[in-house]
Formats: structure tokens, C-alpha cells, sequence
């Protein structure tokens, strides 16, 4: 997976991790091309869990922005190979 | 203070810390984009203030064909809440000929909605109100659920380790990747970039 040369069919692993009480994915491993959007790492976790309104973030204590590239946020803050994106719930409002 | 029992919150010395390391980071790293600048309000025992970002200008997307190619500029100000203990974002948005945008114009705007996850999660709303220094109503992102999600990126980061304080310096920039995205704001990601520095 590590890889020096940057390829545009190169792909991303990235680890879904639930925090709080965000229920845990069966499936929370998964590859995607580095071109994507992470908006489509947004919709792919809504789609998981049935729910719109997730906050969804990465270690380094930042949200990205849903236009940001994969590959992207792969180099600048990936570890070990992987992306680990953080997702929690909406909570209780007040 | 460790990590595992903040509140999210910032005291008003804190903030002022923070600020600063946020506008000489962005400058740093962005000596194309407008500088934030600090505008400092004396009071009686201490110094307070906000950070301004005025005349930024934000393109609208091509999807809402009748603005398409269209022009947006926004004033930022990030002012401190001393009942909520957390920055607020204050703004103002206009067309390129000065004109300013009502709200529903701007929330038909805010880009990709439906992924925008702080609006729709209720943990903010855009309200108007008079800005606590210039006496004028301006756009304001409640701060109500501000601490909490700042606790739980700040939480969550394994660099920050439990035994270390609260990083204040680190506070803005997290913070405006969160407020940047209601309000169409794009934050370059070196700005959180701490391992390269």
C-alpha cells in the first residue's frame, strides 16, 4: 500500500471508528480512490448508518471539509497506511 | 489541565492566545489569502478583542444556476462568548455591488447542504443579532453546542496525550474547520498540520 510515486488510480484505505455512542460498522474498513471527494466518505457512513446528521472527523482535531481530496488527507494525516476517520452522533440538543 | 476532563470551553485570556496563534499560523501559511487581524476593545482591567476577516471574497458553486459564476464576499469576525466560554462567528455576507444577502439567500447557497453536517445536526443555527461591539446586526452561528464538539475532536486526537493540557493554540483552527464549513469557509489543511512543524 505505501507507495512513493503518486498515482491517480491509487487507492485509500480508510478505518471508520465510532466514538461516543455512534454505533460500531460491520463493515468499517474500506478502500476508495485518493481522487474521491471525503464527501463521499460522508455519504458512504450515512448510507451505513441510517442517519443524516453525523459529525464526522479526523485525528489532528479537525472536521474536513467535504471537498477536500482523499488522497489528500491521506498524506498529511494518514498513519500506518490507513485514513482513520472519526464519526459520532448527533447529541441530545441543550 | 488534562485533556480527559475539559469542557470544551476556553477562558478569555485563552482565547486571546488563541487568536494569535491562529492569525500568525494563517499567515504563515497562507501569504495569499487575507490575513485575520486582531481588533483589540480596552476595557477598564484587561484587554479584550476579536479577529476580523473582512472582504473574503467566496465563489458560489455552479449548481444554483441563476448565481452560477456569481461572486459572494464575507466579513468574519470570531468574537469570545463569556456566558458560552467559547469563540462565536459572527458574519456578514454581500453581492459584489454591496449589496447585502438576506439569510435565505445565503442558506439557499451554503454549499453541498446536505452534507453539511454541523447545520443539520442542530448543534448550530444561524441567528441575526446586534455584534457585541459595533452596533450593527450581523449573522451569528450559535455557540451552544460548541464545547461539546470541541471536546470530542480534541479527545479523540492520539497526539494529544492525557497527561499534557489543553493545546489553546490548536483551539481556532480546529474550531474554524467546523464553523468554516456552515458558512462556506475553506480551511487549507496545513493548518492543522502538527506533525510537519
Amino acid at each position: 500500500m505505501a507507495s512513493d510515486s503518486p498515482s491517480s488510480a491509487r487507492k485509500v484505505v480508510v478505518h471508520l471508528r465510532a466514538t461516543g455512542d455512534a454505533p460500531i460498522l460491520k463493515q468499517a474498513k474500506f478502500k476508495i480512490p485518493g481522487t474521491d471527494k471525503f464527501a463521499k466518505v460522508i455519504e458512504f457512513l450515512r448510507r451505513q448508518l441510517h442517519r443524516d446528521t453525523l459529525f464526522v472527523y479526523v485525528n489532528s482535531a479537525f472536521s474536513p471539509n467535504p471537498d477536500e481530496l482523499v488522497i489528500d488527507l491521506y498524506n498529511n494525516f494518514g498513519f500506518d497506511g490507513k485514513l482513520v476517520v472519526n464519526y459520532a452522533c448527533s447529541m441530545a440538543w441543550g | 489541565m488534562d485533556i480527559s476532563s475539559w469542557d470544551g470551553t476556553l477562558s478569555s485570556s485563552d482565547f486571546c492566545l488563541a487568536a494569535h496563534a491562529f492569525t500568525e499560523k494563517w499567515k504563515r501559511i497562507n501569504p495569499v489569502l487575507p490575513p485575520w487581524s486582531w481588533v483589540p476593545q480596552a476595557k477598564i482591567t484587561m484587554v479584550e478583542g476579536y479577529l476580523s476577516l473582512e472582504n473574503m471574497c467566496i465563489l458560489r458553486s455552479c449548481e444554483v444556476q441563476s448565481y452560477s459564476h456569481d461572486v459572494r464576499y464575507f466579513d468574519f469576525h470570531i468574537v469570545y462568548s463569556a456566558s458560552y466560554r467559547v469563540p462565536v462567528l459572527y458574519f456578514r455576507t454581500y453581492s459584489s455591488d454591496g449589496q447585502p444577502l438576506l439569510l435565505e439567500d445565503i442558506e439557499k447557497e451554503l454549499p453541498g447542504k446536505s452534507t453539511n453536517v454541523l447545520m443539520e445536526s442542530k448543534w448550530t443555527f444561524i441567528t441575526q443579532e446586534e455584534h457585541p461591539y459595533l452596533n450593527r446586526p450581523w449573522y451569528k452561528l450559535h455557540p451552544c453546542g460548541t464545547s461539546e464538539w470541541m471536546k470530542l475532536l480534541f479527545l479523540t486526537d492520539p497526539s494529544l496525550g492525557v497527561s499534557q493540557g489543553v493545546p489553546v493554540e490548536l483551539y481556532l483552527s480546529s474550531w474554524i474547520s467546523m464553523v468554516g464549513q456552515a458558512v462556506g469557509l475553506k480551511v487549507p489543511l496545513e493548518m492543522f498540520n502538527k506533525r510537519k512543524e
